[in-house]
């Protein structure tokens, strides 16, 4: 569904706003505002559905009226899953510093993050961070009460290093016993099928998993046409190249790449949503909270 | 296209400096950081590893600038032979074509013009020629022109002569035709029978660099001649009539055996008489004919044999002097006596050869008409005239005159003479107890005394008693002394004619040489040798000049064929050029009555000789890199074609074009920034 964006939503007008708990109230404020209806349900009270009883199933979920009508037991299914545990895994490799305007992807992940974690936690969910280039940078443990060290932690962090998504993500398993959400933010430079592989195993460990690929306009557009040397961000590797001859058939391997990149995460249940540094956060918001409400669910 | 300096091409191993710098190169300009390379790395772009040239125009630019500053020190020439050669060149060609003497030899002539037309046949609607016909001289018949028309007709005009050959002045012409052209090169056709004779001159002669000598060689095969020598005719006068005694050589070359001719005489237009001689293959025959009466005035004729194949040289044409008597005026003082210049006075009347008249008188009765006509005047130990008379002496003696001073004890010279006579008087030498005096250096080289040459005893009988002591003055030329070492005989030359002072007595009083038998031939060449008659030719030679006696006012010179020259005067007087064989005669004023003299002229005996060069032959030892006169056209030296040609001005000139063009191709676009990667072309290989 598309929403008219709210100045304040502009990642150009966010990136002014050097308090990261300001800005994610003014995010949210902004967002919750424009929206046509509550996204509070009701504190997981809403009831969604039956269903058959299955061993190892809470006895208190069992709806006794319907056993007296039926003699069969049936379980109740609510919308929501309140008190989540949410995990905000940023991508800090220095990739993620690139920004062809004045936004980098790692300035707009920080905000859609504290964004994302004022947003999670005026419901109730408690957040956690991770930051992680070669390994874990910096961790911030789910907590209702870590909001404000998340939004300190995520302001002091920078984007530098190299590093494999597969192996931090790996190391991420590890330190999240505790089955939640994982809100991946990263720009998806890694093979499909590794990606697809590192969220397979966070799904394994029980996390719904969220792939937030951030897209500047430049890797999206290649907009360059004066011959230049580009020279890796992570790795220093120079290439001298003529990017206007070169534009369609890298235009091509990028849309080839984000296809199989979806395809992949789709395929193993993870959301994927690629959101582009250049556009407002509400997408990205809508899309986080649409996929939340679809994972409130209680089977 | 060959090089001056080929050791510097070598140098294009430089191209390998290009080269690895382009394979070396790096970007120098600030990378643009980018995310991940990983989906361009991924693209089939020409890396480094793949293809290390990246920028094929630039390398090709730069390398081509290297071969060009290489190629401008080789300094490159074209073989201009070869490129003479070549279709479309326009051509510059000076055709020399002989006309002398020896070119009427049998069927020379008609091959001499088909050769030249064919030569002017074979050029180019846009070629240009210039048409020289030479003998000893050169004329140019037709300048420069690109109408063949105008050199066929000009041609077609031409007719051997009976000049002799040089080479050296057709040359020259050409050099001056070439010069006028500028620096275009010049070929130089020669069609000509190449007669040895006619490179004198060609030694040392400096040609053109841009000059490239072709011959067409024209010789007959059969070049057997003959001609008739030069005319000896000598008057004589017996029982008071004239006689003149004709005697000539035959001379032979190349013929196959001796063979008999006839010679005949022809005097005044007349058959004279008819001599058979023998002459031999190659070799020459005296031919003598019987005195033949004579008028008194001027005799011209002509000897002709049998033609054979060049037949302008089969007749030669001689004049005899009109009156072969000497007229001389012996000056004595009134004191002398007859008896002191007896012995003078007889020795002059017994000469035969040539008649000598003798006319005494005093200094002060010469005058201007006695002087007119004399041949010798002979001052007789006294004082030279002065005055009015002394200034038409001096006057008469550098227009031609002879004077003979003979020194003795009165022997005066005025002021007006000084400056005449050779030599001048400081006393008399006489020997003391009866002894006398001889001479002692003799010098029978000198024509005076040339009939002593091999009678030396005879001067040097003489002895005498005293004579006087001469002082030779400057620009005297002392012929014989004393034993004492004195000057006996002194001559210097005054204009036309020349003085001579004689110490040796002639009269019995001082010493004996009157009685001594070597007295009479000197007595007559002494005559004949001041007068100037033992120069005189019986013809001349074409291609010499006729110096007209300065006293006429307006000379008519008929010539042979009928022509008739009016020559210009100017500071030396007039004179008339010897192109034709046979007789030239002087009028004055206009061709009416009898001529005032006659000259006759006959072609060089050189020209007679038919003897061709070999091809090299003719320019060897002219300068400027001529080598070859073959058919084939040489290449001047490569140093004279490459600073002709300087292709490498041109070369260091594109150079630079080329550099400006590569700093400009090299920073514009995207190669002022790096060398870049590109997608592969279709159909283009990455090898």
């Amino acid at each position: 569904m598309p929403h008219a964006a709210a100045p304040l939503l502009d990642p150009v007008l966010l990136a002014r706003i050097s308090d990261l708990a300001l800005l994610a109230r003014s995010v949210v404020d902004g967002f919750m505002h424009g929206q046509h209806r509550s996204l509070r349900r009701g504190s997981s009270a809403d009831f969604a559905q039956h269903r058959s009883y299955q061993p190892g199933d809470d006895l208190r979920r069992i709806d006794w009226r319907v056993y007296g009508r039926t003699d069969r037991f049936y379980v109740k299914e609510y919308e929501a899953d309140t008190n989540a545990s949410v995990l905000f895994a940023l991508d800090a490799t220095a990739s993620m510093a690139y920004g062809s305007a004045s936004v980098t992807k790692y300035d707009y992940g920080r905000f859609l993050i504290a964004s994302l974690a004022w947003l999670s936690q005026r419901q109730g969910d408690r957040v956690g961070l991770a930051t992680f280039s070669g390994d874990i940078v910096d961790i911030v443990p789910p907590s209702t009460r870590h909001l404000q060290l998340l939004l300190h932690t995520l302001g002091g962090s920078r984007a530098s290093g190299a590093g494999r998504l597969s192996t931090a993500v790996d190391r991420l398993t590890h330190l999240s016993t505790r089955a939640g959400i994982v809100v991946l933010v990263t720009d998806c430079y890694e093979h499909p099928d590794d990606l697809g592989r590192a969220a397979d195993a966070l799904r394994i460990r029980g996390h719904d998993v969220i792939v937030f690929h951030l897209v500047d306009a430049a890797e999206r557009d290649f907009p360059f046409t004066a011959a230049t040397t580009f020279e890796d961000a992570e790795s220093g590797v120079r290439l001298p190249l003529r990017p206007d001859e070169l534009r369609a058939t890298y235009l091509a391997q990028v849309a080839e790449h984000h296809a199989a990149v979806s395809t992949r995460l789709s395929a193993g249940g993870t959301d994927y949503v690629r959101v582009h540094t250049d556009q407002p956060l509400d997408r990205a918001l809508h899309a986080y909270l649409d996929s939340r409400l679809a994972r409130s669910r209680v089977r | 296209m060959a090089f001056l300096v080929p050791a510097f091409l070598a140098g294009l191993a430089a191209l390998l400096v290009p080269l690895l710098l382009h394979l070396r190169h790096r970007d120098k300009d600030t990378p643009q950081r980018f995310p991940s390379l990983m989906f361009l790395e991924r693209l089939p772009i020409r890396t480094a590893e793949r293809r290390r040239i990246t920028d094929w125009p630039l390398l090709l630019l730069r390398a081509l600038a290297l071969v060009l500053l290489v190629l401008a020190f080789a300094r490159p020439f074209v073989n201009v032979s070869r490129a003479a050669g070549s279709a479309g060149a326009v051509r510059t060609v000076i055709l020399l074509v002989d006309r002398s003497m020896s070119m009427s030899h049998r069927d020379v002539w008609p091959a001499a013009l088909d050769s030249a037309r064919r030569v002017l046949n074979g050029l180019g609607p846009r070629d240009r020629v210039a048409l020289v016909l030479f003998d000893d001289e050169a004329e140019v018949v037709q300048p420069f022109t690109a109408d063949r028309a105008l050199s066929l007709a000009a041609l077609r005009k031409a007719t051997p002569g009976s000049a002799g050959t040089r080479y050296a002045a057709a040359l020259r012409v050409a050099r001056q035709l070439a010069a006028d052209e500028g620096g275009e090169r010049v070929e130089i056709v020669l069609v000509t029978d190449l007669q040895r004779s006619g490179r004198s001159g060609v030694a040392g002669l400096e040609l053109p660099a841009n000059f490239d000598v072709r011959t067409v060689s024209v010789t007959s095969a059969d070049r057997a001649n003959a001609r008739v020598g030069a005319v000896d005719a000598r008057r004589s006068e017996r029982s008071g009539r004239q006689l003149v005694s004709i005697r000539t050589r035959v001379e032979s070359r190349d013929a196959r055996a001796s063979r008999t001719m006839s010679a005949m005489l022809r005097l005044n237009g007349r058959t004279s008489g008819t001599v058979l001689v023998n002459v031999p293959a190659t070799g020459e025959a005296l031919v003598a004919f019987e005195p033949v009466p004579v008028p008194a005035g001027l005799v011209s004729g002509q000897i002709t044999i049998d033609p054979d194949g060049l037949a302008a040289d089969d007749t030669a044409h001689f004049t005899v002097p009109s009156d072969d008597a000497v007229r001389v005026v012996l000056v004595a003082s009134e004191d002398t006596g007859v008896d002191e210049t007896m012995y003078l006075e007889r020795a002059l009347a017994v000469s035969g050869t040539p008649n000598i008249h003798v006319e005494r008188t005093s200094a002060r009765a010469l005058d201007a008409r006695k002087l007119g006509d004399a041949a010798l005047v002979m001052l007789w130990d006294g004082t030279l005239p002065s005055g009015s008379a002394g200034a038409a002496l001096t006057e008469w003696v550098k227009l031609g005159g002879g004077l003979v001073v003979v020194a003795g004890r009165r022997l005066e010279v005025s002021d007006t003479a000084t400056s005449l006579v050779p030599a001048s008087v400081s006393g008399q030498s006489e020997r003391a107890n009866g002894e006398s005096s001889a001479l002692g250096d003799v010098r029978v080289d000198h024509p005076l005394l040339s009939p002593f040459r091999d009678a030396r005893a005879a001067l040097y009988a003489a002895r005498f008693r005293r004579h006087a002591r001469l002082v030779p003055a400057a620009r005297a030329d002392v012929i014989a002394r004393f034993d004492d070492g004195s000057a006996a005989i002194v001559e210097r030359r005054e204009g036309a004619g020349r003085v001579i002072v004689v110490a040796i007595p002639l009269d019995a009083r001082a010493g004996d040489f009157p009685l001594q038998e070597a007295f009479l031939p000197f007595v007559r060449q002494l005559v004949v040798h001041t007068a100037g008659r033992d120069v005189t030719a019986s013809a001349r030679t074409t291609g010499e000049r006729w110096t007209l006696p300065g006293a006429l006012r307006e000379p008519v010179v008929a010539a042979p064929g009928g022509s008739i020259v009016r020559p210009a005067r100017d500071a030396k007087g007039a004179s008339v050029p010897l192109r034709s064989a046979g007789l030239y005669s002087l009028y004055e004023g206009g061709v009416r009555g009898a001529p005032l003299r006659m000259l006759a002229a006959n072609a060089p005996a050189s020209e007679s000789d038919l003897t061709p060069m070999s091809r090299d032959e003719l320019l060897v030892g002219s300068r400027q890199g001529i080598v070859s006169a073959g058919t084939e056209s040489q290449p001047p030296a490569p140093e004279v074609a490459e600073r002709r040609q300087a292709f490498w001005r041109l070369l260091i000139a594109a150079l630079a074009v080329l550099l400006v063009a590569e700093m400009l191709f090299a920073n514009r676009g995207w190669r002022g920034t790096a060398n870049r990667f590109t997608l592969p072309q279709p159909g283009r290989s990455d090898s």
